[in-house]
């Protein structure tokens, strides 16, 4: 494929043919509506092609139920009691969406102050360098004996590890904003309050954004983690943990698909948020 | 409170209204304005020191288009900012309508055309021409243009029906226009310009420059106006002050006997080619 148009390099759904790059151009806004549809199904097709070769080598290889159940067999699984699902879901959910929430509140008041202070950036960088290289999975257990059973430590744990994303690029943003911009602010006297609210925070959302995309997936790993080792009664974590004490592989790979649901949709709904903000933004144009 | 000094707007009295009547052209009114004397300034960065600014006299008249023309590195940027209220000299004073730089800033004595056109790109045309305006709202806000008179700059721009679009929908001559209105509807009275066009094409830049002269020519602004082309000053300025580099200076002032209104045609006169000639001289004659 040798072509010279920036702009289609980049959109994967311009796979015009080779030639006259105004050709190209020309193509493009007439695709054929069946390949926009192919286009639009792609990534269902991706799915469900994966699970129909997992389904299919499961009949080939004739892979026990008790081994390695066929999606086939998860999906009614799942079907079997919906509510069972739908009740622990709805607990790590919840326990992901606090998480979440308390990290991006807490990492924006720890962006804003190393934003305007290099002593702070320069003191508080080493601590979220360690906070994120070291495994959660470590000191889960000590969070436990620290703060006993229940729901704090889940919190702490899903906030943990959503934190540094969100303080990482939260500083990154709040910086990102346009020089000549706060030139401007001073030249009329802006107060600092207006500088922040009015220039530096809409300049942070992009960074945000995607931290925002990267902590949905931390989320839910640090509240299924909590309900692992914090003596939990809900969640999809404490499913796969019984799951596994009683050999429940049905059970388990339910808890997984549920959790990778929630997941993908937890994102998508990121997506479509960040799509309606940023509108303005370069990221976003077609 | 939006408020965060204890500043109160007695800086130099609004000396601008917005006529819109398409008065004759503005002269500099011979009162001085900003008053600059014994400014020096020095820059240090890893042990270097540069002397970006020594001892720079200058006069600004009100209603004035005096122009800073001089090479890279001459000071220009660092004598507008002062001017400004954005940095501040190592020795000298800066005076503004008689007040100090700072009272005036509070008061919202500026308008500032950045080099970039510096625009929010999350917000519409219509909402970043006003920008300045919205900010710190309580102070000098009698001055601020209403939104006919901003519609007015717009039309005048040819801007009119890009009201609602972003900037990134914009060309960078437009986004330039944008920025130039911006500063205009501030209403105030001393407009500060550093290289405005530098980043435009040439013949997008010749066309802003009547544009400005357009705008300005509404309202009496006091422009200083920071530029690298000597036909640019001279097409657009009452006076220009020649600076020269190492250690930044004022090296020549001159003024300009054009008459207003400025017109593209005069550029091919022999008049103009005598001014540009002078300027070229002066430069030269400075340049280390
Ligand atoms: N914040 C700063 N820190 C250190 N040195 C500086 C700073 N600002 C300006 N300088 C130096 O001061 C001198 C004058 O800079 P200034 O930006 O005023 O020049 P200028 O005439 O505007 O140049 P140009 O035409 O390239 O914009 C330069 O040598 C520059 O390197
Ligand atoms: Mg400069």
């Amino acid at each position: 494929m040798m072509r010279l148009d920036p702009q289609s390099v980049a959109d994967s759904s311009t796979d015009v043919a080779d030639g006259d790059p105004l050709d190209g151009y020309a193509r493009r806004s007439r695709t054929s509506p069946i390949r926009r549809l192919l286009l639009l199904l792609a990534p269902v097709i991706g799915v469900v092609g994966f699970l129909a070769i997992w389904q299919l080598s499961i009949v080939i290889f004739d892979i026990k139920k008790f081994v390695l159940p066929s999606p086939w067999n998860i999906l009614g699984g799942i079907k079997s009691d919906p509510m069972f699902y739908v009740r622990n879901a709805r607990t790590t959910v919840w326990e992901s969406f606090l998480g979440f929430t308390i990290a991006f509140l807490l990492a924006m008041l720890g962006a804003t102050i190393m934003a305007l202070s290099k002593f702070a950036e320069r003191a508080i960088l080493p601590l979220a360098v360690l906070l994120q290289v070291t495994p959660l999975i470590a000191y889960a257990p000590a969070i436990v004996i620290w703060q006993g059973f229940g729901l704090k430590p889940i919190l702490i744990m899903t906030s943990l590890v959503c934190f540094v994303p969100f303080l990482i690029n939260g500083v990154l943003g709040l910086r990102s904003v346009d020089p000549n911009l706060l030139e401007l602010a001073r030249s009329v006297d802006a107060s600092r309050r207006e500088e922040f609210f009015r220039l530096r925070l809409p300049s942070a959302l992009p960074s945000l954004f995607s931290a925002g995309r990267i902590a949905v997936g931390l989320a839910l790993i640090g509240s299924v983690l909590g309900e692992f080792f914090s003596g939990s009664t809900g969640g999809l974590g404490y499913s796969v943990k019984t799951a596994q004490a009683h050999s429940l592989t049905l059970q388990l790979w339910g808890s997984v698909f549920v959790l990778a649901f929630v997941g993908a949709a937890a994102t998508m709904l990121i997506i479509g948020l960040e799509r309606i903000t940023l509108q303005w933004h370069s990221s976003q144009r077609p | 409170m939006i408020g965060n000094t204890g500043v109160s707007p007695n800086g130099p009295r609004a000396m601008m209204t917005h006529p819109t009547t398409d008065a004759p052209s503005p002269v500099g009114t011979n009162e001085p304005l900003v008053s600059i004397s014994g400014v020096s300034k020095l820059f240090s960065r890893r042990g270097r020191t540069v002397e970006a600014l020594r001892d720079v006299d200058l006069t600004i008249g009100d209603g004035e288009f005096v122009s800073l023309l001089g090479p890279s590195g001459c000071g220009k940027s660092t004598l507008l900012r002062i001017i400004g209220g954005l940095q501040t000299a190592d020795r000298g004073t800066v005076s503004v309508g008689g007040g100090d730089v700072q009272h005036a800033r509070a008061a919202k004595q500026y308008g500032l055309v950045p080099q970039a056109p510096a625009l929010l790109p999350w917000k519409t045309v219509a909402d970043n021409v006003r920008f300045l305006t919205s900010l710190h709202r309580r102070r000098g806000s009698e001055q601020v243009m209403n939104d006919a008179e901003i519609q007015e700059l717009l039309v005048t721009v040819g801007l009119a029906g890009f009201e609602r679009s972003y900037p990134h929908e914009l060309s960078g001559g437009m986004q330039q226009r944008v920025s130039l209105v911006r500063a205009f509807a501030v209403g105030a009275p001393i407009l500060l310009m550093d290289e405005p066009f530098a980043a435009l094409d040439e013949i997008t830049r010749a066309d802003m420059r009547y544009l400005l002269l357009d705008l300005w020519s509404r309202t009496h602004a006091t422009v200083v106006f920071v530029t690298h082309s000597v036909t640019e000053a001279a097409i657009l300025s009452d006076r220009v002050v020649v600076m020269a580099a190492r250690p930044g200076r004022v090296a020549a002032e001159r003024t300009i006997e054009l008459p207003r209104p400025r017109t593209p045609e005069m550029e091919d006169e022999p008049n103009f080619h005598e001014q540009v000639r002078r300027l070229r001289a002066d430069l030269r004659e400075h340049h280390a």
